[in-house]
């Protein structure tokens, strides 16, 4: 706890910003998102984006799994749910992008109530597998459902449309893709102060437990996989207005694991963790590349060294799951509290 | 006294001036070289499809060198600009922001059928490339939907068509079997194989559909005895589960022959299939490293550059570079702006043009596809790939 700020409410104890320096910090980085397109050029641009869209899935993701202890391995499933709804409303009936991404949500949603029913009976590997039965089953569709889905082609969509403004490249999607997600991220860290979020977290901890004080399991596992899955499927509807593209292939099992990992490497059952955790598994292997650019090894550096930069990404993943378990919104909250109790040792 | 600080003060220091520095160069090579024709690429130097990427690469490089020892494209310098992908659409995206916000890009190449299709609306947008690469997929044979893209051979539909063509030939009405993957790839081309199947009198025996790379085939290869095919054409695969139906097949004392398509036709990749593998038969747009036959200087200069076996990626990113940049020539004396619009104009223009025999026959570019090939059939004692058929040319 920072020095000198003792909590004297409830509420105060269970505000989303516990004080004026992190109310202050918060504003300066809702300014540098503002400034970041302007500044930047259209690399980073799309990275801001790509980075957005997959800290939403995994901010749903860690619903389900960081804060209710559900293993899921069907969010790209769901992502690929929201991204084809998204997709067939756009070319079919060109409704509107905000429309069309909520309908996304909610068709992943209603997946994601049927594929959460097992997790009464099921927890843990089982569960996962039987997640990834769905993931399976939602690629089968895809790739055969062809009068709707397009089969192994896909679907190519045309620019999404607000006010009649073609939003066709990274800084006009910028400017809907990080609003939504701070918007979504927003949502999760409120609902963790809500009654919701709080039996989220008893299921976890200890499930027959909470049973015992009146938390009843299956609606809130069901609220949980649905919440998880809306999001997968807004994320998964970004996703597809983005790369104007899906096909089966867009949404493979590898994905899901992608976020898995996103989710620990970040830090489970944390709001901090799902942003960190999604920025450092996209960025880490773009920054390794720009780190290998810099070195003047010649021509053939790519060509010795792309192996290596996976090697080290794979290793620093490893590292971080020996050397800090808890992710690393547990390395920002100890770099914090240092500056929190500076000028006493922490 | 050296303490901990010190230590690492040094440390950051070492390193921001070896950045500053490395930094400064690129910036002044950067500006040196504002002249240079770009070509960028996002390679697959790792993940599943590295073992072509790597080749492609090598290939792009080589055919550069030789451009720019000759003094470029009308004086001006092709550089080329790569970057790794891992075979992913959206790394190989970030790689295609990466190069064309920090480079004038002109000329690209692309990894995959999906970063083609991703990537299409910012190449019309941008107007100012021609992109060609690794897919072959019949969907980016359209030139109306992709308008500033070519591929560098048949698509995957041709390659069937050159296979039935010379089947149709060889043993007219024999009964075909059709095996491919569960995927976009193997997908691809299996509409008009069933077309082109019954325009030639041949009959699809039976059509067997497998995972990707799947081992186990036990039940298909049950099903391909029972259809009893003449020929088992696969498609969708570089290696796995071809050599398992070879051996399964040759265990049953199945009399089919077995063919396959450009990606898993490669000579390494074929001859790793096993004795079993010897007379499997498939389409190649290019010829292989070592042929001699005919007059092929360009071939030669490769195996003068590189006395080792180069793969036929190897071939298909040399050829991708050499028709990139014969496009930029001949926009550039033409008079023409190098754009995306003007370039796929002049590489429409080419007519009998000489690869230095990398391809058998003069080719001549109608659309974006170049559907010629040739059926080289498998040596396993020589550990070569043979031609069993002479150039087939569909655009006759």
């Amino acid at each position: 706890m920072r020095i000198g700020s003792a909590k004297e409410t409830y509420a105060a104890d269970t505000a989303l910003f516990d004080s004026t320096t992190q109310r202050a910090w918060t504003a300066i980085f809702a300014v540098a998102l503002v400034a970041f397109p302007f500044v930047v050029d259209d690399y980073w641009l799309y990275l801001a984006c790509l980075v957005a869209i997959n800290v939403a899935s995994t901010a749903g993701l860690n619903v389900l799994t960081g804060y209710t202890g559900l293993v899921s391995m069907g969010q790209a499933a769901f992502m690929g749910l929201g991204g084809y709804t998204v997709a067939i409303l756009q070319i079919r009936f060109g409704s509107p992008m905000l429309l069309n991404l909520l309908a996304g949500g909610v068709v992943a949603m209603l997946a994601g109530l049927v594929v959460g029913l097992p997790s009464l009976r099921v927890k843990g590997l089982y569960l996962a597998i039987a997640t990834i039965a769905a993931g399976v089953l939602a690629h089968f569709i895809f790739s055969h459902y062809t009068s709707l889905t397009g089969g192994t082609s896909g679907l190519t969509l045309p620019p999404a449309q607000i006010f009649g403004l073609e939003l066709d490249d990274s800084f006009k999607l910028y400017w809907v893709i990080v609003p939504i997600t701070a918007l979504m991220l927003l949502g999760v860290a409120n609902l963790f102060r809500t009654r919701i979020g709080r039996a989220f977290i008893a299921i976890r901890d200890r499930d027959i437990s909470a049973e015992v004080l009146g938390i009843p399991l299956l609606p809130y596992k069901l609220l949980s996989f649905a919440i998880s899955s809306f999001y997968a499927g807004v994320a998964g509807g970004m996703f597809a207005y983005f790369f104007r593209a899906v096909t089966p292939e867009s949404f493979p099992l590898l994905m899901s694991i992608f976020f898995l990992a996103s989710v620990i490497v970040g830090g489970m059952g944390s709001v901090l963790g799902s942003i960190l955790g999604a920025v450092f598994m996209t960025l880490v292997p773009e920054v390794l590349k720009l780190i290998v650019g810099w070195l003047p090894l010649g021509d053939n550096a790519m060509l010795v060294l792309s192996p290596v930069r996976t090697i080290v990404f794979g290793l620093m993943i490893v590292l971080f799951l020996i050397f800090e378990p808890h992710g690393l919104a547990e390395v920002w909250r100890r770099v914090r509290r240092f500056f929190h109790l500076w000028p006493f040792k922490t | 006294m050296i303490t901990k600080r010190t230590l690492c003060a040094a440390a950051v220091a070492t390193l921001a001036s070896l950045t500053l520095s490395t930094a400064a160069l690129a910036q002044k090579a950067k500006a040196e070289s504002k002249e240079d024709i770009v070509l960028g690429g996002s390679i697959p130097m790792t993940g599943v499809f590295a073992f072509a990427g790597i080749g492609v690469d090598q290939g792009i490089k080589d055919y550069l060198t030789i451009l720019n020892e000759k003094g470029g494209i009308k004086g001006r310098k092709v550089r080329y600009v790569p970057e790794d992908t891992a075979y992913k659409v959206d790394q190989s995206m970030a790689a295609f922001k990466k190069i064309t916000s920090q480079n004038k890009v002109n000329l690209y190449y692309g990894d995959s059928t999906g970063f083609a299709r991703t990537v299409n609306p910012e190449l019309e947008r941008a107007q100012s490339m021609l992109m060609t690469g690794a897919s072959f997929a019949k969907e980016l044979s359209d030139e109306k939907k992709y308008p500033l893209q070519f591929m560098v051979g048949p698509n995957y539909s041709e390659m069937v068509g050159i296979l039935l063509q010379y089947i149709a030939k060889t043993k007219p009405g024999a009964k075909i079997a059709l095996v491919y993957s569960d995927t976009e790839f193997g997908r691809d081309p299996v509409d008009a194989a069933r077309a082109d199947a019954q325009r030639l009198g041949l009959s699809i025996a039976t059509e067997i559909v497998t995972p990707p790379a799947s081992v186990d085939v036990s039940a298909e290869v049950i099903k391909l005895r029972r259809a009893d095919p003449d020929y088992t054409i696969f498609h969708g695969y570089v290696s796995a589960p071809i050599p398992e139906f070879i051996n399964q097949a040759k265990a049953l004392n199945l009399k089919t022959a077995f063919m396959g398509t450009f990606w898993s036709m490669d000579n390494s990749t074929v001859m790793r299939m096993g004795p079993n593998v010897d007379g499997f038969l498939g389409v190649m747009p290019y010829r292989y490293y070592y042929d001699t036959e005919g007059k092929a200087p360009m071939l030669e200069r490769i195996r003068k550059m590189r006395p080792e076996y180069q793969s036929t990626a190897y071939t298909q990113g040399f050829l991708s570079a050499m028709l990139l940049t014969e496009a930029a020539r001949r926009t550039l004396e033409a008079g023409n702006e190098l754009n995306g619009k003007n370039m796929k104009v002049a590489l429409s223009s080419i007519r009998d043009f000489d690869t230095g025999g990398l391809i058998g026959v003069p080719l001549s570019i109608k659309g974006n596809s170049i559907p010629i090939g040739r059926i080289y059939r498998a040596d396993f004692k020589q550990q070569k790939m043979l031609p069993a058929s002479d150039w087939i040319n569909l655009q006759k």
